[in-house]
């Protein structure tokens, strides 16, 4: 196809500001996929997608429009709208020209479409602002237009009002996507280029590669190669997204589509990467991604000792479709042989984890997420330490350090009171507030990244009845009075259950584990000693009562079996178990523990 | 798909004959058993001697014939079963110990000199509590009166061996009147008593009834109470407990059930019954057809069979041989499982941390349950049962 019909562009919104139900209409509209297969968020293929009705990867469709009587071939690639995914946000991005912007009417603009358009405008797109749930009784599009424009600088008198749920004046954004977004640039007589944008692993086809081809064009049986990894294959074959894959022959320049070359090592692909022709002349390499930052880190360990092999091949898989999860192996004197895993955010970890147990059948403890924080030594080095376990004992620092991060929160006017003081009450340090309109505010805190993992997002929820948002980036390392908060059992310390804590926190944090702890963990043979502390300094006490009273009255011949399977029941959940020393701690308690402190 | 036939056990193998009928099911009975009402008895004791000829060892050492309430069968029935078993075993000159399970409501004089006559010596009688309320409460057929004239009628009979079953920890009976129970039928001089805590097993009324809140359990305090007291008063009155629920006059232990905890070979017939033999445990059909049409195709009614791994009759053997008050000898635990030298013995390192904690103690070579991990049997067990590998 003549590049100067091709059309890349990606949707950015807010979660349930409607961006999968606008989607879902472009497709229908466009005839892409007849109605009667339709179904709700048709671009949302992962199961946990649909369950909680977030994007989390990003998706291709291919979509052919037509306008004035020539048809255009509309590349729309999907994005997260999570900040947790932001690094997705990034890649989607740069694989296109141009973006919708698509904000509800009602709610106006949020943290994260102010984030997101900002990524945008980073990428250079043209930018096409459209209202949505312009059928509401509470829609308020004027106001909301003037709030783009504030908050983002982006003219918006001319925003399109559509309902994409009734597909109202949908036409009318396909129209402007073919108006305003510039076709590809890139030259169909140059040598091969395409960006490797994402990339999924299907069973029986091997590594199912997303593209977007920048210059050339790619065929099936072309000798490609990676260069990154410099790994060479044969395209088996070559296709779009309609939005089901569909074989073609070829992918010209400005085309977004796929290849697949059964490629079986995980490694040999990386999102970012640049294709060429294996025996091409030389070309420069596209602009890479930058690194994701991992901002949060947690341990997987297997329940069952025997699946680390199988963890490890799992972690393998979802790496390669999602390169911004890192892990590597650790050892815990408590937990045995895991994983440490570096995330985006708590999000990003909380779905890796129910994909490995879904999709890959995995059981296994998590410790308690933590942040990476810096160590500053007695010779003047600093060293990054990303799990308590891995602190060295006060005596050997001069400073710890944790991760500040710039968070900014759009909320009501009336709301400004209480978002104040759950911010100061979570360490945070004012830096500014802004009127967006008359009645929303932008207020701006530096808080340490720790206080926002654990509840911050919940009380924000709860103090704003749902209005607020917010978004954030890490600007720098703070050093603070924080301290290694150390639980024991029977006087051993489980390193999975400490946590690195603001001194002031540590008496209550303390407390609310070991409640926790005690409700969690069964009654044994002996007294279970649970102690909370700080050094050698004891916070907090608690005992779980040794058993009593345990003894069968019956056990005759035609009953041992059946008996000896009831008392063996504990066997199959001791799958769910760790032992540290004599003491059997259910996985339970170790995830009880995740919750941070207990909600006041 | 039935597992093979076994073949016949060796000569002397103790055997239990299973008699599934009741009068009417206890309230808390988890025994397989259904009311008699209605049902071919005669049909029944036929296929369980069908199932002997197939089944039953030769001159078995003891026979125990539970259930179920065995002297519910009036007596030309016992004499048809018990003659037909005497055919194929012999058991009348070798058996040194013969039981019987009785309730009150079905021991008079007379039943009980059929049994005697029969060639049983030992009697069983389900008493359960004097208390009448309480009776009523667990479904027995039978009061407290009635209780006491079965004892009297076996013991006027001639009965050289007599147990009776008691239950405590019932709900709302208080340890004083525990305690009075106990002194009761200790004066009645049995050989040897049983006495349960109540438990509340899945599938029956009582767990229902806990359940809904329609009983309520005792406190642990008083069901431990209740337990420590009968072992006091037994061993007052020169019964000692060999076993957390058992307690006999010297030599009047009971030899089947014995059998039982040592981990020793079986054969169960009737509906139910469970057998083990070498290294492979194995039970009965359990529905009443069922089991009849297996027994009219094939003399057998093998419904499920299980192959003890070496680690498992360990473990057993620790778990079984410690509810016994003479313990384990982890030498013989060891020959029983198959395992060569205490170097390899994983239950050792178990024991030992056990003994530690003070729930074992060691006497000699073997080890035991202490009185602090006597009340936590089960605890203690699991760590055998789930921790050795």
């Amino acid at each position: 196809m003549d590049p100067k019909l091709i059309r890349n562009f990606s949707i950015i919104a807010h979660i349930d500001h409607g961006k999968s139900t606008l989607a879902d209409r472009m497709l229908e509209i466009t005839g892409t996929v007849q109605a009667r297969e339709m179904k709700a968020q048709l671009l949302d293929d992962m199961e946990l997608e649909r369950e909680r009705g977030i994007t989390i990867k990003a998706r291709a469709v291919t979509i052919l429009h037509e306008k004035d009587g020539v048809t255009y071939q509309l590349n729309l690639i999907d994005t997260p709208g999570h900040v947790d995914f932001h690094y997705e946000v990034e890649k989607s991005l740069q694989a296109c020209e141009g973006s919708v912007l698509l904000v509800d009417a009602s709610q106006g603009v949020e943290a994260q479409t102010v984030a997101n358009a900002y990524l945008a405008i980073e990428a250079d797109h043209e930018i096409i602002p459209v209202l949505n749930k312009i059928d509401l009784p509470h829609a308020r599009p004027d106001e909301v237009a003037e709030e783009i424009e504030s908050s983002l600088a982006i003219e918006a008198t001319d925003a399109i009002a559509v309902s994409a749920k009734s597909g109202a004046n949908v036409d009318l954004v396909l129209d402007r996507i073919v108006e305003r977004i510039p076709p590809p640039s890139g030259d169909p007589e140059a040598p091969l280029r395409a960006l490797i944008f994402d990339a999924v692993y299907d069973e029986y086809r091997g590594i199912i590669v997303y593209l977007r081809v920048v210059d050339g064009s790619i065929r099936a049986r072309d000798r490609i190669r990676m260069m990154g990894t410099g790994k060479v294959y044969e395209t088996v074959e070559i296709g779009r997204f309609s939005p089901k894959m569909k074989k073609c022959e070829s992918l010209q320049a400005g085309e977004v589509g796929y290849f697949v070359s059964n490629i079986k090592q995980l490694g040999d692909v990386r999102v970012g990467d640049t294709l060429i022709l294996d025996k091409g002349p030389a070309v420069e390499m596209l602009p890479g991604y930058a690194e994701p930052q991992h901002m949060v880190f947690a341990d997987f360990y297997p329940t069952n000792p025997g699946d680390y092999e199988d963890m490890r091949d799992a972690l393998e898989t979802l790496c390669l479709s999602d390169s911004s999860l890192s892990f590597e192996p650790v050892t815990s004197d408590a937990l045995g042989f895991g994983y440490r895993c570096g995330f985006l955010g708590l999000l990003h970890m909380e779905i890796i984890q129910q994909r490995l147990e879904r999709e890959h059948d995995l059981d296994m403890i998590q410790t308690a997420p933590s942040v990476t924080y810096q160590v500053l030594d007695r010779h003047g080095e600093e060293h990054w330490v990303h799990s308590p376990g891995a602190l060295p004992p006060p005596d050997q620092y001069e400073e710890l350090r944790e991760p500040i991060a710039r968070v900014s929160m759009l909320v009501p006017t009336e709301f400004i009171g209480p978002v104040m003081t759950i911010s100061t009450d979570h360490r945070g340090v004012f830096v500014r507030q802004e009127h967006l309109s008359a009645t929303r505010v932008q207020i701006v805190f530096d808080i340490p990244l720790a206080e926002i993992m654990y509840d911050f997002y919940d009380k924000l929820k709860s103090c704003t009845r749902g209005f607020g948002t917010l978004n954030y980036e890490i600007t720098g390392y703070k050093a603070d009075d924080l301290v290694k908060l150390q639980i024991l059992v029977n006087g051993k310390e489980v390193d999975a259950l400490s946590s690195i804590v603001h001194r002031s926190r540590a008496d209550t944090r303390g407390r609310a584990v070991l409640k926790k702890l005690r409700k969690e963990i069964p009654r044994h043979l002996f007294e279970v000693r649970l102690q909370a502390a700080i050094g050698s300094k004891i916070l907090a006490r608690e005992n779980i009562a040794a058993l009593r009273k345990d003894v069968t009255a019956k056990c005759y011949g035609g009953d041992i079996t059946r008996k000896r399977k009831l008392l063996e029941k504990q066997k199959a959940g001791k799958r769910r178990m760790r032992q540290v020393g004599d003491v059997d701690i259910p996985q339970k308690a170790f995830l009880s523990v995740l919750g941070g402190e207990s909600k006041s | 798909m039935p597992p093979p036939i076994p073949s016949r056990a060796p000569r002397g193998t103790p055997l239990y004959v299973h008699l599934p009928f009741c009068a009417a099911k206890c309230h808390y009975c988890d025994f397989f058993s259904v009311a008699d009402e209605g049902q071919d008895l005669e049909g029944m004791i036929d296929a369980i001697l069908a199932e002997a000829h197939v089944r039953a060892p030769h001159a078995p050492r003891t026979v125990f014939l539970g259930g179920g309430t065995p002297s519910l069968l009036p007596i030309p029935l016992l004499r048809r079963l018990l003659d037909g078993l005497e055919q194929v075993t012999a058991f009348r000159d070798h058996a040194v110990e013969v039981t019987a399970e009785c309730n009150p409501e079905s021991l008079d004089g007379e039943k009980a000199r059929a049994l005697l006559d029969l060639g049983v010596g030992r009697l069983s009688i389900g008493l359960q509590s004097l208390d009448d309320d309480i009776l009523r409460l667990f479904g027995r057929v039978h009061d407290a009166a009635m209780g006491l004239c079965a004892y009297e009628a076996a013991r006027d009979a001639g009965a050289p061996n007599v147990n009776v079953d008691m239950i405590h920890s019932a709900p709302g009976l208080p340890t004083r009147t525990w305690r009075e129970h106990l002194r009761r039928i200790l004066d009645l001089e049995p050989d040897h008593l049983s006495a349960y805590t109540l438990t509340f097993e899945e599938q029956t009324r009582f767990r229902t009834w806990l359940e809904q809140g329609r009983i309520e359990r005792q406190a642990e305090e008083v069901e431990l109470l209740q337990f420590a007291i009968t072992r006091e008063a037994c061993s007052a009155a020169g019964l000692e407990a060999y076993e957390i629920s058992n307690h006999a006059r010297p030599g009047r232990e009971c030899r089947h059930n014995l059998v039982y905890w040592h981990g020793e070979p079986y054969v169960g017939i009737g509906p139910s019954a469970a057998s083990k033999l070498g290294h492979q445990r194995m039970g009965n059909l359990r529905a009443i057809p069922a089991y009849l049409g297996a027994i009219e195709r094939s003399g057998t009614a093998i419904d499920w069979l299980e192959e003890l791994s070496p680690v498992r009759r360990l473990a057993e053997t620790w778990w079984l041989g410690l509810r016994l008050s003479e313990g384990v000898d982890p030498a013989r635990a060891r020959a029983s499982a198959g395992f060569e030298g205490a170097g390899e013995d994983p239950a050792l390192a178990e024991a030992e941390r056990l003994v530690e904690r003070g729930h074992l103690e060691r006497v000699g070579e073997r080890y035991r349950l202490t009185p602090r991990g006597l009340p936590v049997a089960d605890a203690v067990a699991r760590t055998f049962l789930t921790r050795l590998h």
